[in-house]
């Protein structure tokens, strides 16, 4: 083969789509570059090793001597992570709506006014799309339940139920289940209990999404890293691309038009267009955000009007900062970027209110439940949440899981 | 690039955090980074992800870099090795995956209408990887070997195999 022949082929070769990709790497880039934290001079090394060695005696004082022990006081108090001004009590959700919130207990549904009722012993649950029911697990069971806590209707599987998604028009229920020997199955249940059926017999770890609006279109990511569309009425798949083998969470914006794929390095969204009669849906080639190199993915959900992106963040320890999650809310595109929370240590659980002007997340260390705000107003901070659902018991209690942020009633 | 030494002020004014410099070096790289990692996966999708993966890298690592070293043949390492790392896995899936599945995904070599292309997917990743460097972005043997952690008769020998093969499969297309 000539070399010069070969030279001019590659070179003149047609890349597709290459215009746009520069144009969204370019955006990528760009805030990239805005977020970077650019590294300070370094100090010369002396200063901080005598003020190492002053801690070390600091340390050992503390350690050894009578008198440390009150110091030693102070300074666990000092080191006590939270928001200050924390309300000792949840009086009320902020923003309105209900939670529901699992503990080993059981799973407990919360009014807007801060009043919670035991829905019974179920580790696992979620709203049904107008908060009338919520479809429950446990073990190999899956109910729909009351929220005052009659039981509609259960069935039993054949392995433990997990990742229990109600559809938007509230009659299908997806649900996975999970063994350690067969790894995981996707099923579909109609919403009053029947019709239970095997949609794929073998999925990733991430939850499945319905799509919004229309027909019962079910997106999932197969055992071997597809991502799979599925009218689950039909059982007919309608789209599939290649996707992140390890993601571990899907979620589908208002509209239809975006699809949101995590794995624990990094996010990506696709532009979804549903043809006529959803009998065919395209699904765009998935853009990555923009995020901090270092950074680990703990969760992200579109608001409830699709508009925005939540995304929570856990960061390394590195130079002279801490290990520490923050808390980015995004446009749709993922190109704009604002900072709205940090914090030391790890937060958990992120959730939106549904009128989308909140955010709930969970500080476990430091025993607080956060409603931030999306615009302005301040944070506010409720502490004492995990004896909150643990009512009369003498020690410490387990930090309770969110579930879901329902409607009002 | 113009030359070595404006690339090397580019890198500077961007440790410095010159927005406007970030941007001439993304406009100097970009496009033959992106054709690279595409002329080796063949998907257009991985290789917008994977250029844009290097070029995040490359921001986080920005005031680590020593500026005495050229900028290019980081970036390029990257990005063909992230390509191979894709390929390989995309073999193996595709082994177990049934062959529609793909259609939606990536263009067929046919669909985007070039015999080069069809010849380049009949190559093993390897020998696509050392053709896209030496022939693409120009580098010699031995530079190719240091990027790949290869042999310098290695790379000769792969890029022998895959001149001799690419001749077969684009004669065979001309008759």
């Amino acid at each position: 083969m000539n070399e010069d022949r070969l030279r001019a082929l590659l070179r003149e070769a047609p890349v597709p789509g290459a215009e746009e990709a520069e144009r969204r790497g370019r955006r990528l880039a760009e805030a990239a570059f805005e977020q970077r934290q650019p590294h300070r001079p370094q100090r010369p090394a002396w200063p901080r090793l005598a003020l190492s060695l002053a801690a070390a005696t600091l340390l050992a004082a503390l350690l050894l001597t009578p008198a440390g022990a009150k110091v030693r006081d102070w300074v666990d108090e000092a080191l006590t992570v939270g928001v200050d001004d924390a309300e000792p009590a949840l009086t009320e959700i902020p923003g309105g709506g209900r939670l529901l919130v699992s503990t080993p207990q059981g799973s407990w549904v919360v009014q807007p006014d801060g009043s919670r009722r035991l829905l019974g012993g179920y580790p696992e649950a979620t709203w049904s799309p107008r908060g009338l029911f919520v479809a429950a697990v446990s073990g190999h069971m899956l109910s729909a339940v009351e929220p005052d806590g009659t039981v509609r209707w259960s069935l039993s599987a054949d392995a433990p139920v997990t990742d229990v998604r109600w559809s938007p028009s509230g009659v299908r229920i997806a649900y996975l289940t999970t063994t350690y020997r067969t790894g995981s199955t996707l099923r579909v249940v109609a919403g009053d209990g029947s019709g239970d059926m095997l949609i794929d017999g073998n999925v990733g770890p991430a939850a499945p999404t319905w799509l919004p609006l229309g027909p019962h279109l079910l997106a999932y990511v197969d055992g071997e890293g597809m991502l799979r569309v599925i009218n689950s009425d039909t059982g007919e798949t309608v789209g599939s691309s290649p996707a992140s083998r390890d993601a571990v969470e899907l979620d589908w914006a208002r509209d239809g038009s975006r699809l949101l794929e995590a794995t624990s390095r990094a996010l990506r969204l696709r532009d979804v267009a549903v043809g006529k009669l959803a009998a065919r849906l395209s699904l765009g080639p998935a853009r990555r955000v923009a995020l901090p190199i270092d950074a680990t993915v703990r969760t992200a959900a579109f608001s409830p009007d699709g508009r925005s992106l939540a995304v929570l963040l856990q960061r390394p320890a590195r130079d002279r900062q801490p290990a520490h999650s923050e808390l980015y809310l995004m446009d749709r595109e993922g190109t704009s970027q604002r900072l709205l929370f940090t914090a030391p240590g790890l937060l958990s659980s992120l959730d939106w209110s549904p009128n989308g002007t909140r955010l709930l997340i969970a500080w476990p260390d430091a025993d607080q439940w956060l409603f931030i705000p999306t615009e302005g107003r301040r944070v506010r901070a409720i502490g004492g949440i995990s004896r909150e659902f643990a009512p009369g018991s003498p020690e410490r209690a387990v930090f309770p899981l969110i579930d879901g942020w329902c409607c009002q009633r | 690039m113009g030359s070595d030494s404006a690339e090397r002020k580019l890198v500077r004014e961007a440790q410095r955090g010159s927005r406007e410099a970030l941007t001439d070096l993304y406009a100097a790289h970009w496009r033959r980074a992106h054709r690279a990692a595409y002329l080796v996966v063949h998907d257009g999708a991985a290789a917008e992800d994977i250029t844009q993966d290097a070029f995040l890298a490359a921001i986080d690592a920005l005031d680590r870099f020593d500026r005495r070293r050229p900028f290019g043949p980081w970036l390029h390492r990257i990005v063909v090795n992230r390509a191979i790392d894709w390929s390989r896995r995309e073999t193996l899936r595709r082994t177990v995956d049934d062959a529609d599945s793909h259609a939606d995904a990536s263009p067929s070599p046919e669909a985007v209408g070039e015999d080069l292309m069809a010849a380049l997917g009949q190559l093993p990743v390897d020998q696509r990887a050392v053709v896209v460097l030496r022939y693409l972005l120009d580098y010699r043997p031995g530079e190719i070997g240091r990027m790949l952690e290869l042999p310098r008769g290695t790379v000769n020998s792969r890029l022998r195999r895959a001149l001799d093969r690419l001749g077969d499969l684009l004669g065979e297309a001309e008759r």
